[in-house]
């Protein structure tokens, strides 16, 4: 039977009508519906069990107590370890965004060898521990010639890095700039030693001149628990706490009160209360007293208002605050956690001794033992260092550089980089592509905190001694990573030095066992804490006696770097997990914005939103004007953490770098560099 | 006159009845076919052979302490018997050797897969019989065959969401979009 | 679900966030973003298209040197007990119909017509404009809480809700009441991380959550309580001028009016 055109068409449509009776067409019109909902392009989530593990987050400058979340064993999150009496289950924004930043762009996936300008190439662990060890035999037995930079001051890393310099005989072992360094100047200067603690817990009032406590000064998680525990929801506040600095930060936003005073003024602010203290009756037995009280009196409110534009009737009523509080506290230090003078530290603690709150607000921790038998003290500076090399007075061949970020994050960052030039072969030991290590020769990836054994002694701000200590949560690391110090000690070993080590897990060991700690309960999420040794100050009167009385300049505005916790820090860029916090009033694309009051403002004569080019020093920084109420009159406040050249598409170009404007000062007496006092000029572009 | 009777023998609606009828076949009896490709399971699993050694369901299919499930046993779990062969069934050689003694886990095929965006508890539905839902495995020597839907990529036992839906409904349990869905 | 009308359910999870507490640090944002899975965004100074569904915003009381003030107010969603987002969603994507009172979604039936959005009045819903691509790797880090979502789809926060899925999970595995949580068996990731506490989560009709009482406190009050919505989530400050920005313009057209919540 043959099948005719029509025949065709009708089986044609028969065909389609009975597929009409099928699931053929609304099956498949389902399943692809389905099918688009899963475009290759979309990740899917890990499966599997949830766990947590205590971890040691040296994300942030203090580090947090944490417990990372797993799933299947991998790092998805970080939440507080409650039972941790140091975090209580409080995490920072940075260490919150842990578990994503093992995966960062900006990780240095293995070791390299700098092959040109800008120019890296990967190569083998093996090779590039033959290229250090090579590069230290050359210059063994040469004082002078081998130096390190270490930007951890908590970690027993710094010892291994200070007992390897003294076995090659050189004792250049540098610390990048913080307040505990500065502090412990302080305390000598008080006829003291030690670091000093505060004990925010068990004060009533908690004055904070210049230190930003609740965001980035000390243990900031601690001291926000501290706060946190004194004003229950709902509740009466049990304590008042005072910010006395240049801008209305986060600290501020949440005290009681809020002292608008320049950065340039922190000594003589702290100077005029204790003039008013004095005059309302306080008295202290310090052998000082009389030469300080005499000091103090030229410091009155109404010269302090003049100088600074605070009121001298709010200054007079935190005084009333200071002397009706049972247990108040005062807390100096520079706004930005750095580049503070030992007398800007004087001043505050000086106010401690005069309310008889030494021993019990402020203590003073016991010197600790050491692990390392060769370790050196670390209180060098790495600014004062870095300058002579770019003078010729430092000629280092071999430069260690150690979690830390020289080339960005030191004052006249410009000049500093240039400065590391001058050395024939530096050495990264970073876990990220800084600054720095892009300009290194030879980068040794160092593990992220989650991948590693770290410790934490005595964090800058605790009232009592205290250690910490962290094993990986992870077996294996992301990138091809090794532990500097496991690095560092088998170079020492390959060099025919014996620092009594194979691996920081041991040197962490023996540091729990010199201190009494329990090694495993410590890596289990706990604490060791000790107790503050007793002992008494002075009042640093005669170095006070070097305190000026900041001039107003009509010229200039003084600088007040803002640092803000989430957007990073010297080590660390913004974590892409908390770009979102940054706010279009600070970065608007790759603008970054500095802040100033209305006032501020119509005497430089810029409005909101106008171009501005800042200028210091041999630095410049171009930023757009936001309007903010909350600054001191007669400064501009820029915040820290932008203006990366280096890590990844997230944060490279984005803003500013501040630290190129900071310009560095001898601090009258005490011989230390200061750059928390900077002043810049301020032109329209 | 030819082409009027040669119409006439292949007209009407006979034509029509071919291929509506070869079309009702294709949709129900050969596309079902066709949709699915079929795949093993990577190691022919007897859950029978293992009932008979006196094990429970639950000694491998546990709730974990936080009440989560832990649905198909890892490496870890088998490990306990099979860190080396035991038994002469030629399946356990495979997963000895294969996965097992090089530390992988077996890619299981799983028959109830469901998407990233599926929240399910299993500890919720405690007290259905498992095999309300899932294929009746318990006395398998072999695994069944996995059908996999060429277009969707889902197992062909994957519930569908109006199936969740109408059971939730029957029972008196919200339909709201997170109680399912994440 | 009427509309315009309040449902009510036995358990009502709520907020209370004191203002007076939030330092502006926002961990509670970065805890957000990564139980949520959101992919970060090369330029997130675009705030057009950043997803944030925790939002810490800044109020200023406008006042200069030692009378200046400032208060950090942390966004979630809502969880409206009369939600403006619900009605209007012309597909189904999104319903309040689930005891705990959370407004809950389905991404895969968005249609992205962002009505929801505009309905919105505290802006706590965000579109998607990108596919979530993470940098290489950063995939391995995803959260097993939240899918994630492909461009084109409107989303929110919804209180973490699959915690409280896991949390009823481990009351059932431990014998309890999964319909009845005790106090901080289920907490959102903002909450559990605040280094300072502000943000309290519980059951604000249960007493023995304290929630229920802080939600009731002389200084607790809701943003634009008068647009009727009944929001989940309650503020507290004892400071006038933020109070008075949680309501500044409904109903009677004038900052600050009279507080009127049941």
């Amino acid at each position: 039977m043959g099948l005719d055109r029509r025949g065709f068409v009708k089986i044609v449509v028969g065909g389609v009508a009975g597929t009409l009776f099928t699931p053929v067409i609304w099956k498949s019109l389902d399943d692809v519906s389905i099918w688009s909902q899963n475009w290759p392009w979309i990740p899917r989530l890990n499966k599997g069990e949830v766990k947590s593990k205590a971890a040691l987050s040296k994300l942030c400058p203090a580090g947090c107590a944490v417990k990372v979340k797993t799933v299947g064993g991998l790092p998805f999150a970080v939440v507080g370890n409650t039972a941790n009496p140091l975090s209580k289950g409080g995490v920072c924004p940075v260490c919150a965004a842990g578990a994503q930043l093992m995966y960062s762009p900006a990780r240095v996936k293995s070791p390299m060898k700098k092959v040109g300008e800008g120019k890296f190439e990967a190569i083998k662990w093996e090779d590039a521990e033959a290229l250090l060890v090579e590069k230290l035999t050359a210059l063994k037995g040469q004082n002078g010639k081998i130096a390190a930079i270490n930007g951890d001051e908590t970690g027993s890393a710094g010892e291994v890095l200070s007992g390897l310099l003294a076995g090659l005989g050189n004792s250049g072992c540098y610390m990048m700039p913080g307040e505990k360094f500065v502090a412990e100047k302080g305390v000598k200067l008080m006829g003291g030693s030690g670091q000093p603690g505060f004990d925010i817990a068990g004060s009533d009032l908690v004055l904070m001149i210049g230190a930003d406590a609740l965001d980035s000064w000390g243990t900031t998680v601690a001291n926000q628990k501290a706060f946190a525990a004194t004003r229950p929801t709902g509740g009466v506040a049990t304590a008042k706490f005072v910010y006395a600095g240049p801008v209305l930060n986060h600290t501020a936003a949440v005290s009681d009160k809020f002292l608008p005073v320049p950065p340039t003024a922190t000594a003589a602010f702290a100077l005029g209360l204790a003039n008013l203290l004095i005059n309302a009756g306080a008295v202290c037995s310090a052998p000082d007293f009389a030469e300080y009280k005499a000091l103090a009196a030229k410091y009155t409110a109404e010269e302090v208002e003049k100088a600074t534009g605070l009121k001298a009737e709010s200054m007079k009523e935190l005084a009333a605050l200071i002397k009706a509080a049972k247990a108040p506290l005062v807390i100096a230090g520079a706004s930005f956690g750095q580049g503070a003078g030992a007398l800007d530290f004087v001043a505050g603690a000086s106010l401690n001794v005069l309310l008889g709150r030494v021993g019990g607000g402020m203590t003073l921790l016991p010197a600790a033992p050491k692990a390392v038998a060769g370790a050196g003290a670390s209180d060098k500076d790495a600014g004062s260092f870095l300058a002579d090399v770019s003078t010729g007075k430092a000629a280092p061949g071999v430069l260690l550089v150690y979690e830390a970020n020289p080339a960005y994050a030191l004052p006249q960052a410009g000049d500093m980089a240039k400065a590391l030039g001058n050395i024939a072969f530096k050495v990264s030991f970073s876990t990220y592509m800084d600054e720095t290590a892009s300009l290194c020769d030879l980068i040794l990836p160092a593990p992220h905190p989650f991948e590693r054994y770290d410790d934490n002694l005595n964090p800058y701000g605790v009232a009592k001694p205290t250690y910490l200590a962290g094993k990986p949560v992870v077996q294996k690391p992301v990138a091809d990573c090794k532990d500097p110090v496991d690095v560092l000690l088998g170079a020492a070993a390959k060099l025919g030095l014996s620092l009594g080590f194979d691996t920081y897990a041991d040197v962490i060991k023996a540091k729990a066992k010199a201190l009494g700690a329990d090694f495993d309960a410590l890596v289990a999420g706990g604490i060791w804490t000790g107790e503050a040794k007793g002992g008494s100050l002075n009042l640093g009167a005669s170095a006070l006696a070097k305190v000026a009385m900041p001039k107003a300049d009509d010229k200039t505005l003084a600088l007040a770097p803002m640092s803000n916790q989430a957007y990073g820090s010297a080590t660390l860029a913004t974590p892409p997990a908390n770009l979102l916090a940054v706010r279009d009033t600070e970065l608007s694309g790759k603008d970054l914005f500095v802040q100033m009051n209305a006032a501020t403002a119509k005497k430089v004569g810029v409005a909101e939103g106008a171009r501005v080019k800042l200028s210091a020093g041999k630095g410049e920084l171009k930023a757009r004007v936001h309007l903010n109420e909350g600054v001191a009159p007669g400064t501009v406040a820029v915040l820290l953490g932008f203006g990366r050249s280096a890590w990844d598409e997230f944060t490279k170009g984005k803003g500013d770098n501040v630290y190129k404007i900071l310009t560095v000062s001898d601090e009258a007496g005490t011989g230390l560099k200061v750059w928390a006092g900077s002043t810049v000029t301020v032109a329209k572009v | 006159m030819e082409e009027k009777k040669q119409c006439k023998g292949c007209g009407g609606a006979l034509p029509f009845l071919i291929g509506f009828v070869a079309m009702l076949v294709v949709g129900w009896v050969v596309f079902p076919k066709v949709i699915y490709s079929q795949k093993t399971q990577p190691v022919r699993f007897s859950h029978k052979i293992h009932q008979e050694q006196g094990m429970e369901c639950a000694n491998c299919h546990a709730f974990r302490d936080d009440g989560s499930y832990a649905g198909l046993p890892k490496n870890e779990k088998c490990q306990e018997c099979h860190a080396d062969v035991v038994g002469s069934d030629p399946a356990e050689k495979v997963y000895v050797e294969q996965y097992a003694q090089k530390n992988k886990e077996v890619p299981w095929l799983v028959y109830q897969y469901q998407p990233d965006n599926v929240f399910f508890s299993h500890k919720a539905h405690e007290s259905f019989e498992c095999k309300e839902c899932h294929l009746e495995v318990g006395k398998m020597d072999t695994p069944p065959v996995y059908y996999e839907n060429r277009l969707s990529g889902y197992s062909k036992q994957t519930m569908k969401m109006w199936q969740c839906e109408r059971c939730h409904a029957e029972n008196g349990v919200s339909n709201a979009c997170h109680v399912c869905h994440k | 679900m009427a509309h315009g009308a309040t449902k009510e359910f036995k358990v009502t999870w709520g907020m209370v966030i004191d203002l007076d507490k939030c330092t502006g640090c926002g961990a509670c944002m970065t805890a957000c973003q990564v139980e949520n899975n959101i992919a970060p965004m090369v330029d997130a100074s675009n705030k057009m298209r950043t997803l944030s569904w925790m939002l810490v915003f800044e109020l200023s009381n406008k006042k200069s040197g030692a009378e200046a003030e400032v208060a950090y107010l942390p966004r979630p969603c809502m969880q409206c007990g009369n939600p403006a987002c619900v009605p209007v969603c012309p597909v189904v994507a999104t319903e309040k119909n689930e005891e705990g009172g959370i407004v809950s979604q389905i991404y895969p039936r968005c249609i992205g017509c962002r009505y929801c959005m505009a309905a919105c009045p505290y802006h706590a819903r965000y579109f998607n404009w990108e596919d979530p691509i993470f940098p290489k790797g950063m995939e391995k880090a995803l959260s097993p809480s939240t899918s994630a979502r492909p461009r084109g789809v409107v989303e929110k926060c919804n209180f973490c809700h699959t915690r409280f899925m896991e949390a009823k999970d481990k009351a059932r595995q431990e014998g309890g009441n999964p319909e009845g949580l005790a106090d901080g068996a289920y907490m959102p990731a903002c909450a559990e991380i605040c280094p300072t506490g502000a943000i309290s989560f519980g059951d604000v009709k249960n007493k023995e959550h304290k929630v229920f009482d802080l939600a009731q406190g002389k200084d607790a009050f809701r943003l634009l309580e008068k647009l009727g919505l009944n929001p989940q989530v309650y503020y507290v400050s004892k400071r006038e001028w933020v109070r008075k920005l949680g309501d500044n313009y409904a109903a009677t057209g004038k900052p600050g009016a009279a507080k009127k919540h049941s």
